[in-house]
Parts: C-alpha cells; structure tokens; sequence
C-alpha cells in the first residue's frame, strides 16, 4: 500500500501525460576506500506508453548505472523505479535491455539465441519456430539463421540482440548505447530499423547514449544529464517528424541546443 | 623415431637386456598377455580381465571426482563466500601428495577396489574442481544478466548458460582429471589387488619381467589417450558449448 501510495504521490508531481515506466528520487552511492560517491542524485524522469525517451549525458555521468537500475541489475541506494505504478524486483522480460556489444550466447547460433527467452514458456517447437522466423525476417537475418555470433559482424549481432528481446514484447526496450561501436553507416541503418520496429510495435523505448544526432533522431524526449553527481539537467521534447535528416534547419537548432546543455 | 633408436640401444646390447628388453621381446610379451589362451605362459589372456577391471576403477574413481568436484567448483566460482569456505582446505590438501593418502586409504577401505576408487577419485578431484572454478569465475556478467532480464530462473540459467559458458574451462579440467586418473590407478593397485594394469606391473617388477612392465606401461598410455579421445569426442557430441566454443 505505501508504494502504490509513494507512486500515486509523484504522479502528481510529473509531466501531464500517463507514465509506464517511472524513475523516482533515484539516487545511487557507490563506497570505494571507505568514503561514498554519488554517482545519481535523486534523478527523476517517465516514459509514457510507446514514447521514445532518449538519455543523453557525457562519459562517466551515470547514465549506464541508471540503466542499469532500470533493469533491476543494480538496486538503487535511494528512491524506486516503477513500472505501471508497481515497484520493481530485479531484472525481468518486462524491461528487456540491449547492451553495448557481446552479449549474444557464444555457443548458440542466431536463431538459438533468438528463441532463448521464449523456452521454458510453455510453447510448442513449432510456435516457436515459427515466432523466430517472423523475428528473424524483422531484423533482415533470415540468411544468418545458422551462423553462430562470433560468424558475423557486430551490426548483425545488435540486430539479434534486438530481435531476442523485441519477441518477448517486454513493456519497456532499454537500450544501453547499443550502437556505439558499429560504424558510421551501419549505425544509421540500425537507428533507422528501430525507428521503423518501434512504430510498427508501439514499443516503449529508453535509450542511453552520448551521441546528440542519435538523440535527435530517435528521440520524442530528450533527457540531458548532469554529472558528479549525475542528475537531470534538462528535459527536451523533439517533435520533429521522422525521418530526421541532419541538414534541416530544426535539427541543427536541436543539435546547438543539446550541444550547449552538455556543454561543461 | 623413439622407436628406432630404441632398436638400435636394445640391439647392440648399449643397454642390458635385463634393464631394456628388446622391442620384438616387448611385442611378443604383449601379444601373448592380449591374445594367448590363458594359462600356459605366465601372464597369457589375462589383458581383458585386467582392463576390465582397471577400466571400472578409473570410470567409477573419475565418476566420483566429476560428481563432487564439478558443482563444487562450479558454486565456489559463483559464490565468493563458498570460495573462502573452501579454497583454503582444498588448496592444502591438494599439496599432499597422493601417496601419503595411501596409508590412510588402507586403513579406511582396506585392500581392494576401495581404496583404488578413492585414490583415483582424490586425485581426479583437484584439477576437476580448480578448472570449474575458473570457468565459473570468467563467465561474461554480461550473459547472465542477459539470462536474467529474459525471465530465466536460476535453475535453468546455470545449465543453460553457466554450464556452457563455463565449458571452455571445464574441458581441460576434465581431460586432466581423466589423465590423473589413469596416473593414480597403478598406484591404487599397488595394494594388493589380484588384477588390473597396475596390478600386473608391480607383479612383474616383483618376477623381474621388465618386458612385462613396459607392456604394461605401453599399455596404459595407450589407453589412456583413448579415453581421452572418447572424452572429448563424447563432450562434443553432447553438448553445444563443447562443439563451438573450443
């Protein structure tokens, strides 16, 4: 009762809009040699249903541990994370992540990763089969079905990555700069199918990342972050219409605007 | 090429026959110990009997070691306060030397297939345990946390992605444990038992057969790099992890 209670409390200090996924006062110390360093300070941010909600913040702002918090792999020092107005317990398919990079199932081809969270769920062989299948060709890799991870590069791994999670249809996407390490053009190619899986699938995203283009094309909302300790720093809304391209006008408005929030 | 030089030692009587016996004496000595009827030499027919025999001790030993040591070691990587419980008497004891266990043994399990098993099983153990350890401790976060956040319970998450992302670790553990295994026979055999591999070389040194105990030792060799083959042959057919990540 007092956590629904401690939810309803700050709804009401939120945003106008419903909110699935909620991070609350969330404030996270990490003890190193006996002395505590804040690393989140009381950051408090929601994703509204099917909203794609960007955080941006410089290298060492905290923005993976508060991913991770979100995930339930860390618990947070102060303050809660709710989904749907209930506190969460750990890490579950509710709120799938995708990490930065090689965190496929070495010794199972890309098909077997890809069915690996569906076993166990009381699915036939078939349905299973056949849900893969439809993922695979989402992603573009019904050619790669039988190759194993380390047999292909690491744009393809991101997309089985996404497709292992995107079948489970979590209720939240967390994306951990899943796309910082691919190159130039395979970044966009996959800034651009998860822009198109996540309006086809009304999928609720939040996405970490450093980068201010990518920020700008993903994002309905950007959050921009502070650092030592991290906190919210700014909250800004791109209503541009999709496909963003770089040379408009709105988007290098977009682009010096987050450029002066990071800036020192 | 071993061979050969052996030949020519042997041949020109470099080293004595009663220290070296000649390789075509060793041959014959082993055909007439694999293939002969038994009894009218000493030593003829008896290899089946004795393999059988050493074979069940060294599966049954190795069995015993894979059993403890591998969830053992497996929990002690995972848990840190398993470790610490652990490492320290573990670690001491693998510093004894198997022989001195074999007092022990005697007076514990008696003469007989007992004590062999427990020998072997002693000495499989550590590099069984040491290697799970390994594997577990270096097994990617990452995985599990992925494991985690697609809704894997624990159970299920330590066969299907402990286990395999262990196994590149596990795998040398085993094959030095099997090899120890077959190292430590001809010392559990020295008890006293009527029959096996080991048996028959103590019983030869005993007759002064030198022939007989490089038979024996040929032997031993042999089939201990062909269980080593089966072992990983069968690890690979088994499991997934076995057959992609080596």
């Amino acid at each position: 009762m007092t956590r629904r209670a401690a939810g309803e409390r700050f709804e009401s200090k939120l945003s106008t809009h419903p909110s699935l996924l909620q991070a609350v006062e969330v404030s996270m110390d990490f003890h190193v040699n006996g002395s505590a360093l804040r690393v989140l300070d009381e950051v408090t941010f929601s994703a509204a249903p099917g909203e794609m909600v960007c955080i941006i913040g410089r290298s060492g702002c905290g923005k993976t541990t508060l991913l991770n918090i979100l995930a339930g792999f860390l618990r947070p020092s102060g303050g809660q994370v709710l989904l749907g107005h209930e506190p969460i317990r750990g890490p579950g398919p509710d709120r799938c992540v995708v990490f930065q990079e090689d965190s496929l199932f070495p010794w199972l081809t890309v098909r077997e990763n890809i069915a690996f969270g569906l076993k166990g769920r009381g699915k036939t062989h078939h349905q299973i089969r056949h849900e893969v299948d439809r993922y695979l060709a989402l992603v573009g890799l019904e050619e790669f079905s039988e190759y194993l991870p380390r047999e292909i590069s690491g744009g393809m791994k991101q997309r089985v990555a996404l497709a292992r999670v995107l079948i489970l249809h979590p209720q939240v996407l967390l994306m951990d700069e899943p796309f910082a390490s691919l190159d130039y053009h395979s970044r966009r190619e996959m800034q651009a199918l998860l822009v198109s899986l996540w309006r086809n699938m009304h999928q609720t995203v939040v996405f970490v990342t450093h980068d201010m283009d990518e920020a700008i094309v993903l994002a309905d909302r950007v959050i921009v972050m502070d650092m030592h300790p991290g906190r919210v720093r700014a909250e800004v809304d791109v209503p541009l219409e999709r496909p963003r391209e770089p040379e408009e006008t709105e988007y290098v408005f977009f682009r010096r605007r987050l450029y002066d929030l990071l800036k020192n | 090429m071993l061979l050969v030089l052996w030949m020519i030692v042997s041949g020109a009587q470099i080293i004595p026959e009663y220290l070296l016996p000649h390789p075509v004496r060793v041959l014959n000595t082993g055909w007439t110990y694999i293939a002969s009827k038994a009894a009218h030499l000493p030593y003829a027919g008896r290899f089946f009997d004795d393999v059988s025999a050493s074979i069940v001790r060294v599966f049954m030993g190795f069995g015993c070691a894979v059993l403890c040591g591998l969830p053992l070691g497996v929990l002690s990587g995972r848990i840190a306060m398993v470790n610490s419980l652990l490492s320290t008497f573990i670690n001491g004891l693998r510093a004894v030397p198997g022989i001195s266990w074999l007092p022990l043994a005697m007076v514990w399990f008696g003469i007989g297939i007992k004590t062999t098993v427990f020998l072997v099983g002693l000495a499989a153990f550590f590099p069984i345990y040491l290697n799970s350890v390994a594997g577990a401790q270096q097994v990617n976060l990452r995985l599990l946390q992925a494991g985690a956040m697609m809704g894997v319970r624990r159970l299920r998450g330590n066969f299907s992605i402990l286990l395999p992302g262990a196994m590149p670790q596990i795998i040398p553990g085993l094959r030095l444990g099997l090899g120890i295994s077959w190292a430590y026979l001809v010392l559990g055999e020295l008890t006293g038992v009527p029959n096996g591999l080991g048996a028959v070389i103590m019983d030869a040194r005993m007759l002064g057969r030198v022939d007989m105990i490089v038979v024996g030792i040929l032997l031993i060799a042999m089939i201990g790099r062909l269980s080593d083959v089966i072992l990983v042959v069968s690890l690979r057919t088994c499991f997934k992890s076995a057959r992609r990540m080596a």
